[in-house]
């Protein structure tokens, strides 16, 4: 009996060290370092992923023995992901994510971010004043990627064939709903489930009623309350221009995803959202018709207000940032030098953004791109960081759920207005 | 003999296990989660020991937790008092069929019940989009245009089309419920009541569902919680909106903690839901046992 | 004459009205699966179409193909039944030993568990997905296949526990008396003579958990964050971004991932019938 245990025990333990040792020959050989990513560009194929894929092609190139496995999520579903992530404490080495005040700060706060060298990027040409929005405490926490302006994209065949002109006021956008509805095409579309859409529209019909965008910071920093009239006259605005039908009728549950669609199936003749959609003008998945047909023009002015249609809505967005505890930081520090050196030329040649670093017009650009970079020049005030972004995040959430309210009609304007103003005042104490 | 039924370690080998994973798995974190509740925090950062506050701010100032209970109540009193009823009645109705008409149409309604929720839910918000929608395309070739409206945008509709989505899902479980229950009813008694001179509409009401009431009240039990567990299908498709007009507990809590970074006043929500599932649920059988005692 | 006449005809038009109200309940209850059925044969853009539903003229087979690739379906499949697989069973095994113990045993705590495992019917799982998070990651169990097997079985515990105390009780005692007197140990009773007897508990159990398991959706998409994990459900969710306007190869998928569920109860709804009639009449 006893023999038979020892001689049992023997073979045990020679298997272990047999597994241990060719373990250990496998670890020797292969040393493949997994660079782990997140962003929200589900898309690779075409457009802004497309050209992640590239740089990270690249850096594969420049590091063999580097795989990188990425997650890319729709917007909300992505920040959902974030926090769950950071309590789980499994962060990716290298994410994406933006809007500092709101949802950055809280990952700086609980160091979960790594400062990044002022002056090692600022040799990769970035705009005036885009990485100094990321710099906090004098330290600066993320490379901005995107230059984003707020623009409304317009399908051409589409207003041709209701006979109607491209709108230069929201009067206009709201007299055009019968002739569309007539040709059963959606006027506008954009995010309603998400809500920011909103809130930002809320920021810039502000600055045409008032002429400024001063209003809006000075009601978050208590200067001014969201419950002055200029701030009740556009929402009310807003709620009457829903009302008369100027969305897709399921505004409140279209999504980014969905409200994109019905712009590219060719549903919708305006689709509102940010200078980052111009890769619809090369967009695989939909027609050549719609792409052939696809423009853009600045954000309609208001009759009898003071906001010009030069005044444009513009911030710097779209961030990314160092995980302050990957194990590969400085990996995925040479990855985001890499990134800020090949973004600009690739994401310009695929025309697939509109980056926050200078770059160089061709001939072969899209009608899009040019008409981007003109409203970028033309604009003689911009806003900078849009209102929801702030403050704090539990402000941000409250504007958004607002502002779905707004357009759903559950909420009068003057009721909007006290209850977003009694957020700005909780956040001011915070 | 008897002290081999009273052997303590087969008791202890049969029971500990399986008692030990539910105290790991469901009690224990019941527990973590009472203990968050009084503390407020992002899920990251600092944790924040505040008392009584978020349970006072719920129970007082939270509209939208309201909403969510009377969405519940909502939910309840349609598969109560309509669902209910028609699965009821078309057990009944198949219990008369033929044994092959009866077992096809038993696996025709009890389909929709095999689905998964995710499954569930993206049909039929694809059904009801305004655009693309079948719904919306056949009340448009009927000339009723009018009422092609977003039925899951629109504050009249919305609820009321998740509750449809729901009843449609749970539709399969009550009929086979019933349809078992009625299947366990002697001839005899039928046969009895049928000679005392009792009619079709008598021989329900006086006889059949008061012999029932122990299969009627697991199915009403079963569906009150289920209405207030309610969570996948809001999640993947109103996610509580328009505005907080579908909003429901389990979908609240969620949102507090990984939307609104409101870890502890997410974990309130779960107590206080914990709470009320059980008082509820002790309730309805206090309730039908006083009613059989009758 | 008459009044015989008239109540034939009347039973005869109750019985039509009655067939079709059947019928249209039927069609309430398949529709909506074979309007995406038809359209998962159909190209994306088809769905904008006029005509409220489409017969496949053209079927689009490779919609099925384009579903089983880009919806990762090989890769979910697999790990839904690394998953299912182990909780179903440990589930059944399990609650068939605690009903055992609760049912026709005598001890002491019997009273205490037996309440613990009512209330468990009640506790919504959505309740322990914020507190397992930091729980779970206490134990390393967050992210892992392991952690969800653990929740579904704890999950399942009292409905299947309550559906063989049932079964259970109608048994004689005399069953394991004679045993004794034999010999017997429990070791050898419990698989050898009075599993067998509670067989339709097992094949109840089984089917319903394995259902349940297999289409759960919260849990898996809360805990699992990393992409090789996922389970089937998830397939579905992939269509967003780039893939969000191939509506036709959702609904392939959708197609797809419904499949072994109805196929399932097709073959086993025998079982699924007997198991409602024990626990709801019995218990």
């Amino acid at each position: 009996m006893i023999k038979k245990i020892i001689l049992a025990s023997l073979c045990l333990a020679l298997l272990s060290g047999a597994a241990f040792a060719a373990g250990g020959a496998d670890k020797a050989a292969a040393e493949t370092v997994v660079l782990k990513m997140g962003d929200n560009i589900p898309d690779r194929a075409a457009g802004w992923g497309a050209v992640i894929e590239k740089i990270n092609a690249d850096f594969k190139a420049l590091h063999p023995q580097v795989q990188i496995v990425t997650e890319s999520y729709q917007d909300q579903a992505w920040q959902e992901k974030v926090k769950i992530y950071a309590t789980a404490n499994q962060l990716p080495d290298v994410i994406k994510y933006w809007s500092f005040s709101t949802l950055l700060k809280p990952l700086v706060d609980g160091n979960f971010v790594e400062p990044l060298d002022m002056a090692t990027f600022q040799k990769f040409g970035y705009m005036a004043g885009s990485l100094e929005g990321n710099v906090y405490n004098g330290k600066l926490y993320g490379i901005p990627v995107s230059g984003d302006l707020w623009v409304i994209y317009v399908n051409k065949k589409l207003f041709a064939d209701a006979g109607v002109a491209l709108p230069a006021t929201w009067e206009d956008v709201v007299a055009s709903v019968p002739k569309f509805k007539a040709k059963n095409i959606v006027p506008l579309v954009t995010d309603g489930k998400d809500g920011w859409p909103l809130s930002i529209m809320y920021d810039n019909v502000i600055q045409r009623v008032t002429g400024s965008f001063a209003n809006v910071d000075a009601a978050i920093t208590r200067k001014a309350k969201f419950t002055d009239s200029e701030f009740v006259q556009a929402a009310k605005y807003i709620q009457t221009a829903v009302k008369a039908g100027i969305f897709q009728a399921d505004l409140v549950t279209s999504d980014y995803g969905a409200s994109r669609n019905l712009f590219g199936q060719e549903r919708a003749a305006m689709y509102l959202m940010g200078s980052w959609e111009m890769g619809l003008a090369v967009d695989p998945n939909f027609s050549q018709a719609f792409r052939d047909n696809l423009d853009v023009i600045k954000f309609p002015v208001i009759a009898g207000g003071k906001g010009k249609a030069d005044d444009l809505v513009a911030w710097f967005g779209g961030n990314y940032i160092l995980n302050a505890k990957s194990k590969n930081k400085a990996l995925a520090l040479e990855y985001l030098k890499l990134y800020a050196e090949k973004f600009p030329a690739y994401a310009w040649d695929a025309q697939a953004a509109f980056p926050a670093q200078k770059v160089t017009p061709k001939a072969t650009d899209t009608i899009v791109a040019k008409k981007l970079l003109q409203i970028a020049a033309e604009a003689k005030t911009t806003s900078g960081t849009t209102g929801l972004d702030r403050s704090t995040a539990a402000f941000k959430e409250v504007h958004q759920d607002l502002m779905r309210q707004l357009v759903a009609g559950i909420v009068t304007p003057e009721a909007f207005c006290a209850q977003l103003d009694a957020a700005a005042e909780k956040a001011s104490k915070e | 003999m008897r002290s081999l039924f009273e052997d303590k370690k087969t008791v202890a080998v049969l029971a500990i296990p399986p008692v030990a994973i539910m105290l790991f798995a469901i009690m224990a974190p019941l527990l973590v989660s009472l203990y968050f509740s009084f503390m407020k925090w992002s899920g990251f950062g600092a944790i924040k020991f505040i008392g009584l506050r978020n349970y006072v701010e719920l129970l007082t100032a939270d509209k939208v937790f309201v909403r969510s209970l009377l969405n519940a109540v909502a939910l309840m009193l349609v598969t109560i008092f309509l669902q209910n009823p028609v699965a009821f009645a078309v057990a009944a109705t198949l219990t008369r069929l033929g044994e092959k008409s009866s077992r096809l149409l038993r696996t025709i309604y009890f389909i929709p019940a095999t689905l998964s929720l995710v499954v569930v839910t993206k049909l039929w918000v694809n059904i009801f989009n305004p655009t693309y929608g079948i719904l919306n395309k056949i009340l448009k070739l009927a000339g009723m245009e009018d009422i092609a409206i977003a039925w899951l945008s629109d504050t009249r509709t919305a609820l009321w089309s998740v509750i449809w989505i729901m009843i449609w899902q749970g539709f399969g479980w009550a009929l086979l419920f019933y349809y078992s229950g009625l299947m366990t009813l002697p001839k005899e008694i039928e046969e009895a009541a049928r000679v005392d001179g009792a009619n079709r509409m008598q021989l329900y009401t006086k006889i059949v569902i008061p012999y029932l009431l122990p299969v009627i009240q697991a199915v009403i039990v079963i569906d009150v919680v289920s209405s207030l567990k309610q969570m996948e299908i809001i999640y993947l498709s109103t996610e509580g909106g328009p505005g907080f007009y579908t909003q429901f507990i389990a979908v609240y809590l969620y949102q507090k903690a990984f939307k609104y970074s409101e870890y502890g006043y997410g974990n309130a929500i779960s107590v206080v839901f914990v709470l009320i599932a059980v008082a509820l649920t002790i309730a309805i059988q206090r309730a039908f046992k006083k009613m059989s005692d009758e | 004459m008459k009044t015989n006449e008239s109540a034939i005809a009347s039973r005869a038009f109750g019985r039509a009205v009655m067939w079709i109200f059947l019928a249209v309940l039927a069609a309430a209850q398949i529709f909506p699966l074979l309007w995406v059925f038809s359209y998962s044969l159909q190209k994306s853009g088809d769905l904008f179409g006029p005509e409220f539903f489409k017969l496949p003229v053209d079927p689009q087979w490779n919609n099925y193909f384009l579903a089983w690739t880009n919806g990762r379906i090989p890769l979910y499949l697999a790990n839904t039944l690394l998953i299912v697989i182990p909780s179903v069973t440990l589930s059944t095994v399990l609650s068939f030993c605690l009903a055992y113990a609760c049912s026709r045993m005598t001890w002491k705590l019997q009273p205490l568990v037996w309440f613990i495992i009512t209330v468990g019917l009640t506790i919504p799982i959505h309740t322990t997905l914020l507190p397992n998070f930091i729980w779970y990651r206490f134990f390393g169990l967050i992210d892992t296949r392991l952690g969800l097997v653990i929740s579904y079985v704890a999950f399942s515990l009292s409905f299947n526990t309550i559906i063989f105390a049932g079964l259970l009780s109608g048994i004689p005692r005399s069953m394991e008396e004679s045993a004794f007197i034999d010999g017997a140990s429990y070791a050898a009773i419990l698989p050898k003579i009075i599993a067998p007897m509670a067989a339709t508990g097992f094949a109840t159990v089984g089917v319903q958990t394995f259902l349940n398991h297999w289409n759960e959706f919260i849990m898996a998409n809360t805990y699992i964050s990393t992409e090789l994990k996922r389970t089937l459900p998830f397939s579905i969710i992939r269509f967003q971004g780039q893939y969000s306007s191939q509506y036709a190869i959702q609904f392939a998928c959708m197609a797809l991932v419904a499949l072994p569920p109805l196929a399932l109860y097709f073959i086993f709804n025998r079982w699924i019938l007997a198991g409602v009639a024990a626990g709801a009449v019995k218990g």
